[in-house]
């Protein structure tokens, strides 16, 4: 299980690709078993009698190689879905959201909770610009009120945040 | 305290303004995201969670529940009337439902899907108020190897039973166990797993994961898929079914309730598993066997009652020994870990208003959805205008503002993004998402009570096999594998047997309501229903004036 997006797969040679994949998830899972056995082998072990920090995590993450090595060979492949284009629009759609993350902490909620919703609902949700426009304003702004205002959440302030009563 | 009393306190509880209102918007919410395309009801849950923190242990269980039973009221809507399932328990009322809409008998079908549920629901709840009390006094002798014992059994059947390769569903739960092991040693108070991250040191947050694998993650995963839903605006009249069509489906409203009680009661066995059999049930006993998939009313109220009676009978080895019986109840476990509350078997001493105010309320949800479904189907048909892309959006938004409310943190919004990206890469490649939620969940439960064993016993595993309890769990545990192989196998055989149709859908149901459903059938599922695909009858895929 990577943490990052892999590449979108091209379309064009679907059996290659999913031949490839068919290996990777297991792989990385793989990795991970060991890479978290070696890890909790430094934590210390201990005794079954005095179990250390490391045994439990080392017992689980054996689990963890030993399935994956298993399935390296018994995967069966049609479990997979094929990439498609749509793909693209994932990473995409990711990069939306880490972008709202981090102007959040900067500048507050009302205003990337606004182009959040503005871009999804126009570009993955096919709404029309002024339908977009007025969700994305009227969603912001509600939302708002029901976080900050009604529940008292304190999200990072923001240049907004007077005008709607913070 | 004896059981009246308890049911006494359950409905003092049940009844108060305050848990009336969370049941209504429980039930309510339930049915509404049965019906709306992209939102099942786990990511829903999973969306709530952060709202649960401010309210009463109770009160939250309350409505958490009422989502849950709500959504397999709602579930039935979509089945019936498009052919997609709005959540996983329904995709076997497709096969007779969407027959009957055909024929112009959607009202009926609805009706007696409504009528089944209720019927299912009163009764599993009779069978838990019997059960669990006697459950919970034989469980409280539990000791730490017994726990072991008890999620290791629980953390398997789901594995094996859940809809996945057990394998990959095993791997899953591996790595479940390992991310709950981040941040510091319960015992010893080493950091383990941390890399020097100071948001590390308390692990992972359980709301950011489980909103990220099941809310961003589905709404990540539908993205891809860009076909529309097409709006319902035939009009459904006679909803309430005719003295004949009571007659044809009392047996097998009758026999569902038994059936799904008894299978909900299995880890992993609620929801699909129940109505599958149910149908297969059904099928069986019928004097005219060929009646099936063509809109026969028995195909859709045993299953539907089934899965009605096994999701409120999952909530006894959740509330008697602890254990969660599929993710949803992981979910519920998990939110009232957060609120301090370890379900278990002290559960009905310690905090009996949870206990008996839980069960009770689900005697009062199922009233208020027999009230509100049958007069108002045709409102919530309307619910199927709402574009997926809109829902998405707000879903989105709604995800990253709680989960950040929960600690305050934004940490948690980069973990719920995190997660989002394994929850969408885990369905591109087959892997489930639930047995690692539920074995996060459990992950320190069993470390602590593994460790707690090794201590009691001086450092001998002779302990979970030579204590009576345990011992026998895992005899359990052992029997169960070798019987879930033999199931596997049937139910299989099952599916092919039972699958009139091409197409199954998702066994989370969130899927194949905006997408073709025949893509985005659940790999195990999937697979066995592409043997039949080509050869039964393909006109049914291709009516679309019958919408």
């Amino acid at each position: 299980m990577s943490t990052s997006a892999p590449a979108p797969a091209p379309a064009r040679s679907p059996r290659s690709a999913r031949s490839q994949l068919h290996r990777i998830a297991p792989l990385l899972l793989l990795a991970l078993g060991v890479g978290a056995l070696l890890m909790a082998r430094d934590m210390g072990l201990g005794e079954f009698t005095a179990p250390g920090p490391g045994l439990w995590p080392a017992i689980v993450a054996g689990l963890l190689t030993a399935t994956s090595a298993a399935l390296l060979f018994l995967d069966p492949a049609e479990d997979y879905e094929p990439w498609t284009a749509g793909t693209a629009r994932i990473v995409a759609g990711l990069a939306g959201l880490a972008l709202f993350i981090v102007l959040f902490q900067t500048i507050g909620f009302v205003i990337p909770a606004f182009l959040l919703l503005f871009a999804w609902l126009r570009f993955f949700g096919g709404e029309s610009w002024r339908m977009a426009l007025v969700l994305a304003v009227a969603g912001a702004i509600a939302l708002h009120l029901v976080f900050v205002v009604a529940l008292g959440v304190p999200f990072p302030a923001g240049p907004v945040d007077q005008l709607l009563g913070a | 305290m004896g059981l009246f009393d308890g049911i006494a306190q359950g409905f003092a509880v049940a009844l108060d303004p305050i848990n009336l209102l969370y049941v209504f918007a429980g039930v309510l919410i339930g049915t509404v995201i049965g019906v709306l395309p992209g939102l099942g009801p786990t990511a829903t849950i999973a969306l709530l969670l952060p709202l649960t923190y401010t309210i009463e242990p109770a009160t939250a269980v309350i409505l958490l529940a009422g989502i849950y039973y709500g959504s397999m009221y709602g579930g039935t809507i979509t089945s019936v009337l498009l052919r997609l399932p709005g959540e996983a328990a329904s995709v076997v009322t497709t096969f007779d439902g969407y027959q009957m809409a055909k024929q112009g008998r959607a009202g009926p079908a609805l009706g007696i899907a409504a009528v089944g549920s209720f019927v299912g629901g009163i009764l599993s709840v009779l069978g838990l108020m019997l059960l669990a009390p006697p459950l919970a006094d034989l469980a409280v002798s539990f000791g730490p190897p017994e726990y072991v014992a008890l999620t290791a059994l629980g953390i398997l059947l789901v594995t094996y039973l859940g809809s996945g390769t057990p394998l990959k569903s095993l791997s899953m739960a591996a790595l479940g166990l390992l991310l709950a092991t981040m941040g510091q040693d319960p015992i010893t108070g080493t950091t383990r797993f941390t890399f020097g991250s100071v948001a590390l040191f308390d692990g992972l947050d359980f709301v950011a994961v489980a909103m990220g694998l099941f809310g961003v993650g589905e709404i990540l995963h539908s993205l891809e898929r860009t076909e529309k839903v097409q709006a319902v605006t035939k009009k459904i009249t006679h909803i309430w079914p005719t003295r004949k069509d009571f007659k044809d489906s009392s047996g097998a409203i009758a026999r569902g309730s038994v059936l799904g009680f008894v299978i909900g009661v299995l880890p992993g066995g609620g929801g699909v598993i129940s109505s599958l059999a149910s149908y297969a049930l059904e099928k069986r006993r019928a004097k005219d066997p060929s009646r099936f998939g063509r809109g026969a009313i028995e195909g859709v109220a045993g299953p539907e009652t089934a899965n009605n009676a096994s999701s409120t009978s999952a909530f006894i080895p959740l509330l008697t020994l602890g254990i969660p019986a599929n993710v949803v109840l992981a979910l519920i476990f998990g939110a009232l870990l957060v609120q301090g509350v370890t379900p278990g078997p002290q559960l009905i001493t310690e905090e009996p208003e949870i206990f008996w105010g839980v069960i009770a309320s689900m005697v009062v949800g199922n009233v208020m959805l027999l009230a509100l479904n049958i007069p108002l189907v045709g409102v919530f048909v309307q619910l199927l205008r709402v574009r997926a892309g809109i829902l998405a959006a707000f879903a989105l938004l709604v995800t990253m503002a709680g989960v950040f409310s929960v600690s305050n943190d934004s940490f948690d919004m980069w973990v719920v993004l995190v997660f989002g990206v394994i929850g969408w890469l885990m369905k591109k490649t087959g892997f489930e998402p639930g047995p690692l939620v539920l074995a996060f969940v459990l992950g320190e439960i069993m470390e602590r009570a593994f460790r707690q064993s090794m201590l009691l016993s001086g450092g001998s595993l002779d302990i979970f096999v030579t204590r009576p309890l345990s011992g026998g769990l895992l005899a359990v545990m052992a029997a169960v594998v070798v019987l879930s192989l033999v199931m596997a196998r049937r139910r299989r055989a099952a599916f092919r047997q039972v699958d009139p149709e091409d197409e199954f859908g998702r066994e989370d149901g969130t899927g194949p309501v905006e997408g073709e459903p025949g893509l985005s059938a659940e790999p195990a599922t999937g697979r066995n229903a592409r043997h039949t695909s080509d050869s039964t009858d393909s006109d049914a895929a291709s009516t679309p004036g019958e919408r």
